[in-house]
């Protein structure tokens, strides 16, 4: 009964389960072709054929409370808790030899000691039936149609840092008097009921690339309130990046801005501006050129003046940011676990992978840094575009109503998507692993999950194929079904496996499932970039949600619309941040 | 009949329902927090599964909502007659 199965101290075998193990050399081997997983993914049973109806083999019931099967001559007999009711499971251990003590329960798979009268624990058994699980997972098309997890409230332990409201004191309300003025034009601004920061921007030739990710990071509540309150100043920081640091990084960039000494490039700092000018009330549109030139200076080979892939886009501009503002600092490379820079505190996440051997059971587990998640679309599932328009306005804010709308008209969705990329998978036969235990390559299970969520969620969903061996690429235009609120805790490395182990031991030595990370597992869609038309010569548009409206963003372009023209749009990038930052950023907006 | 109930998969799927709505009306919950404080009680290493079990048992069934019971009668009743024609 030790609760701390999972984290890997295994308990002590009973002296007949010891015994047994030392006195047989294949101890469970006549079990596995027994193992029956149903549904797929689902529980783990034990039956000689499916449709065995197993019974106590001395009294003919065939349903006490429980059932035991003997794992040395497969006898069923029957068990009961009570001491004085009759038991022929203990029966039978004590009028067998040594070694028929150790039973498996016919309906979960589980060891028992019928001489001791408890569960016992052993790693090997547990791996067999791990594997059978797993791979019954990944044979059937889908896993079950997922009796929605109901893990109750008080089971993710909410322990978030509570909110403390500020009010400035005496002298910090003359110092804010003082320097500081209401924020002009609201009043006679026809546009007044547009939210703060809603601004277009210039299409500086084919940049609609650059405009759709800028506008979503516009609107990023955590990236926009570090902006807004100070945190890079472009000032200081073009200052102190002058002052000490002339030698080093500066020497890199020699010519090109002549005229100019303070110009360094530091996107940030173009961030910084930008922030300033799109807050400041001003509605014409903005051109972001500057950040466009400093941008092309960062990513040399992709400047041109051709259409951009966005999400290539976005990859390169936040890894912009992240290496200039980490030049200034001599911290030790704290890249990954995300507190090195404001871009890595917001977007950065750790997936987990774990690699199963389908011969011992032996995992091994790898942790990696993301930036945001890429998603390949669900295999065709041969469905007009009509019914998937048709399903898309109704509403669909719970994640098991678009679950069971996929389900029935097989229209694809984000969280089918997710499902898929933390599926467990086979991996074939020519991508054999090396097995540490076995010693040599085996066939493997692989399964994704989430380690920890960022702050924002940014999923790319691959529209864009390139094949390298047939030198071409193609869009897939296919419509992806996206819900407005999403609960990511079922993607999440805890709940995946705990649904796959339960309480068997892992059979590897990975780190204990972290229960923190479910803490804030909910999730607010903000923006959606869009893309229409083709390959190269497409566009793309942003949909934000502020103020819980949605506006589309196309270029200079800002207009109202209503949420079924984003429900129907193509997503291609969706940025989701947490749902508590989310509040706190639209009750603001409504304040102001 | 409790063969018959077996062998068509319907009991498994008595028990699917049963668990699942022992969870939601947070029966489950209950049952862990009564295990806790068994264990607690004895110390860890002192108590076998069974006894947990003999001990909880009659709690456990008394605690189960009547309207559970209710639902998994009227489930058996109609597979009761259904599986008379
Ligand atoms: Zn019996
Ligand atoms: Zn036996
Ligand atoms: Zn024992
Ligand atoms: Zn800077
Ligand atoms: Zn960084
Ligand atoms: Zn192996």
């Amino acid at each position: 009964m030790s609760p701390k199965i999972n984290a890997q101290i295994s308990p002590q075998p009973c002296p007949h389960l010891a015994e047994f193990r030392r006195t047989s050399t294949k101890p469970f081997l006549a079990l596995h072709s027994c193992l029956r997983i149903k549904p797929p993914g689902g529980r783990a049973a034990l039956r000689r054929d499916p449709d065995e109806v197993p019974r106590c083999g001395a009294c003919g019931l065939s349903s006490p409370s429980r059932l035991y099967a003997c794992v040395t001559c497969a006898a069923v007999s029957c068990h009961s808790t009570s001491a004085d009711d009759s038991s022929h499971a203990a029966v039978h251990a004590a009028s067998m030899p040594p070694g028929h003590q150790i039973a498996v329960d016919v309906d979960r798979a589980e060891l028992f000691c019928c001489a001791c009268r408890d569960q016992v624990y052993d790693r090997d058994f547990d791996a067999a039936v791990v594997i059978a699980q797993t791979a019954a997972s990944t044979l059937g098309a889908d896993p079950p149609p997922a009796i929605p997890s109901s893990h109750p409230e008080n089971l993710r332990k909410k322990r978030r840092v509570d909110y403390r409201p500020w009010a400035p004191d005496l002298r910090e309300r003359a110092l804010i008097g003082s320097c500081s003025g209401p924020i002009a034009g609201d009043a006679a601004d026809p546009s007044q009921d547009l939210p703060r920061g809603l601004r277009g921007l210039n299409n500086l030739g084919n940049t609609c690339f650059m405009n759709s990710v800028l506008q979503a990071l516009l609107h990023t509540p955590p990236l926009r309130n570090y902006f807004l309150s100070d945190r890079h100043n472009r000032f200081f920081c073009q200052k102190r990046n002058n002052g000490d640091g002339d030698g080093g990084a500066a020497g890199k960039r020699n010519g090109g801005n002549n005229g100019n000494k303070n110009a360094r490039i530091c996107l940030a700092c173009d961030m910084d501006a930008m922030f300033s000018a799109v807050f400041s009330g001003d509605r014409v549109p903005y051109s972001p050129a500057k950040f466009l030139y400093s941008w092309w200076q960062h990513a040399a080979n992709l400047a041109s003046y051709e259409q951009q892939d966005a999400h290539e886009f976005f990859i390169s501009m936040l890894d912009g940011i992240h290496e200039k503002v980490e030049k200034g600092r001599r911290e030790p490379d704290s890249e990954g676990n995300g507190d090195c820079c404001i871009a890595h505190k917001v977007f950065s996440g750790i997936l987990r992978s774990d690699v199963t051997c389908m011969a011992c059971g032996f995992t091994s587990t790898t942790y990696d840094p993301c930036i945001d998640i890429s998603l390949d679309l669900e295999p065709n599932q041969g469905v007009s575009n009509k019914t998937a328009t048709a399903t898309s306005n109704h509403s669909c804010n719970g994640e098991a109503d678009c679950m069971n709308s996929s389900q029935y008209c097989g229209t694809s969705t984000l969280t089918g998507c997710l499902k898929r990329f933390t599926r467990a998978e086979r991996l074939g036969a020519d991508q054999k692993f090396f097995c540490r235990q076995c010693q040599v390559r085996q066939e493997t299970l692989k399964q994704m999950s989430i380690r920890k969520l960022p702050l924002v969620s940014c999923f790319h969903i691959k529209r864009f194929e390139h094949s390298s061996t047939r030198k071409m690429s193609r869009k897939v235009d296919r419509y992806l079904q996206f819900p407005f609120s999403l609960d990511m805790s079922p993607y999440l490395s805890s709940t995946i496996l705990r649904s796959r182990f339960g309480n068997r031991i892992f059979p590897f030595d990975g780190d204990e499932p972290d229960a923190s990370d479910e803490l804030c597992s909910e999730f607010e869609l903000f923006a959606v970039v869009t893309h229409t038309g083709k390959l190269d010569a497409g566009h793309y548009v942003t949909y934000l949600r502020l103020s819980n409206r949605w506006y589309k963003c196309d270029d200079a372009w800002i207009t109202q619309v209503d949420e079924n023209i984003v429900r129907a749009a193509q997503c291609y990038m969706m940025f989701y941040v947490q749902k508590m930052l989310y509040y706190k950023a639209t009750d603001k907006q409504v304040a102001s | 009949m409790a063969v018959k109930l077996i062998e068509t998969g319907e009991k498994e799927r008595l028990m699917e329902l049963l668990r699942e709505r022992l969870v939601d009306c947070g029966w489950k919950d209950e049952m862990k927090a009564l295990c806790r404080a068994v264990v607690k009680k004895k110390g860890r290493n002192n108590v076998t599964v069974d006894e947990l079990v003999h001990v909880i048992t009659p709690k456990g069934r008394a605690s189960v909502p009547d309207t559970i019971k209710a639902e998994l009668l009227q489930r058996i009743r109609t597979f009761l007659v259904s599986a008379a024609l």
